[in-house]
């Protein structure tokens, strides 16, 4: 059957076209009216790695490039964009050379008005903020762990739409953090999959402590229009260089949770120029089947099984930016059991698109 | 437009307001007592901006380490440009308050 928007895709592929022609020339002349040694230059920025996974005795070879490109425009605006590159290499059953595909998508590309202290405006692409994880942590060289959580793929597809956002303080104790958007595609562009939801986020971050904890909600506007919803926290205390974190979610084709800590090891007396540099990494996590059954969950990258498993892994940071890993896992599941070895190292980098001046 | 004209109003008062209070007081000191109390409130207005330096500076690290340690290491301090396009990424990425944006440019760019 003919996808019903696929007359107007050539239209529309020239008019997003036009747009984002418009957009980089905006950009470019707000830009060379900016002088001031303050104001914000464009920059990209992102980050490339290069892993070895290993799962049940079947090795791949990740690589990721992950350009992030941020445009300020004058006082208010940004837009920001990140694109991933990502290829995955094994060899063939029988022997052979190392081969497999490169996947290339945009995961987001929207535009941000400061509207005022308690508001931001998004509009265009952009991650959908249902939990922290898909939002905050999910870059490599952020990540304490390499593989992604089980749940990951809950509610997490990207959003093309528009969203209100922000964070304030209610009082000097306490700042609220929020989110609320809505997707509103399924408009037949290749490689943009999303979907048509509503949904918000919530979250109370209580500076002293150091402890977050919050709550998301979406519901989906097409098929099966079902909720969904999840929590999360995470937990710096002051005087210990920990960060534990962990996320519930729960939705129609699965629910499950992880909790993790990371522990770096500064505080420790012997080896102190090395243990300064390295954090070590335990996770548990569970995942349920959902109403929805095995062969839905499998088909949205979730375990096809109830599933447990256990992680731990130590990172090295070898200069800003770049970092060692290596990680252990043992996976539990009707579907059968196995380990996970991950290897690998991880890189930030940033180049200014401008005159910066003197640091 | 009347905003504008009110503005325009106000600056040109205070402006002048300050030139005659300045004018009078000049006027009024001997020229050596000026001189003095001169040196004595440019020395004052340094030792308060230095005490407002630091103090900006211990909150801004307070700040950053509250808000910023959340997700990631500390990173390497990048040149005030380049620091104000990252601290408004992460504004609106990590939904930071407005006063914790302040600080924590301002201490990233010390």
């Amino acid at each position: 059957m003919p996808y019903p928007y696929a007359k107007s895709a050539a239209g529309l592929h020239r008019r997003l076209a036009f747009f984002g022609l418009w957009l980089v020339l905006f950009a470019a002349l707000s830009y060379a009216q900016t002088s001031d040694t303050e104001k914000p230059v464009p920059i990209l920025t992102g980050n490339a790695c290069a892993f070895s996974f290993v799962s049940g005795g079947q090795q791949v070879i990740d690589t990721q490039i992950n350009p992030v490109l941020l445009v300020p425009l004058g006082d208010r605006w940004l837009v920001e964009a990140r694109a991933e590159f990502e290829g995955a290499f094994q060899r063939p059953p029988g022997g052979g050379p190392y081969g497999g595909p490169v996947d290339k998508h945009v995961d987001y590309a929207q535009v941000d008005y400061i509207a005022s202290s308690y508001v931001t405006i998004t509009a265009g692409r952009f991650l959908t903020p249902f939990g922290v994880f898909n939002e905050r942590l999910y870059p490599v060289w952020i990540r304490a762990l390499q593989p992604d959580p089980l749940i990951y793929p809950i509610n997490t597809a990207p959003s093309d739409g528009a969203m209100l956002r922000g964070g304030f303080a209610v009082n000097p104790h306490a700042n609220l953090n929020y989110a609320a958007y809505v997707s509103a595609t399924s408009i037949g562009i290749d490689s943009v999959d999303s979907e048509r939801h509503v949904g918000g986020r919530l979250g109370v971050f209580l500076p002293g402590p150091r402890l977050e904890v919050g709550g998301s909600w979406q519901k989906t506007l097409q098929d099966d229009r079902k909720n969904a919803f999840g929590f999360h926290m995470g937990w710096q205390p002051a005087k210990a260089p920990l960060n534990l974190r962990a996320e519930f979610a729960h939705s129609f084709i699965g629910s499950g949770y992880w909790i993790e800590s990371a522990y770096r090891l500064s505080q420790a007396h012997f080896w102190q120029k090395a243990m300064r540099r390295t954090e070590v990494v335990a996770r548990a996590q569970q995942f349920y089947v959902g109403e929805a059954g095995p062969d839905a969950a499998a088909d949205a990258d979730l375990p096809g099984a109830n599933t447990r498993m256990a992680e731990f892994g130590v990172n090295y940071f070898l200069r800003d930016g770049l970092k060692g890993i290596a990680s252990y896992g043992r996976q539990f599941s009707s579907a059968g059991n196995f380990n996970q070895w991950s290897f690998g190292v991880a890189y930030r980098w940033l180049i200014p698109l401008g005159r910066v001046g003197a640091q | 437009m009347k905003t504008h004209r009110h503005r325009t109003l106000s600056v040109v008062l205070l402006l002048g307001s300050l030139g005659l209070a300045s004018f009078l007081f000049a006027a009024a000191a001997p020229d050596g007592k000026a001189r003095k109390d001169s040196v004595q409130d440019s020395i004052h207005t340094a030792l308060v901006q230095v005490t407002d330096s630091d103090s900006m500076r211990v909150q801004g690290e307070q700040r950053f380490h509250a808000n910023c340690g959340r997700c990631h290491a500390t990173p390497q301090k990048f040149p005030p440009r380049v620091m104000a396009t990252v601290i408004r990424h992460m504004r609106v990425r990590a939904t930071i308050t407005d006063a914790d944006m302040r600080l924590i440019l301002s201490y990233m760019t010390q």
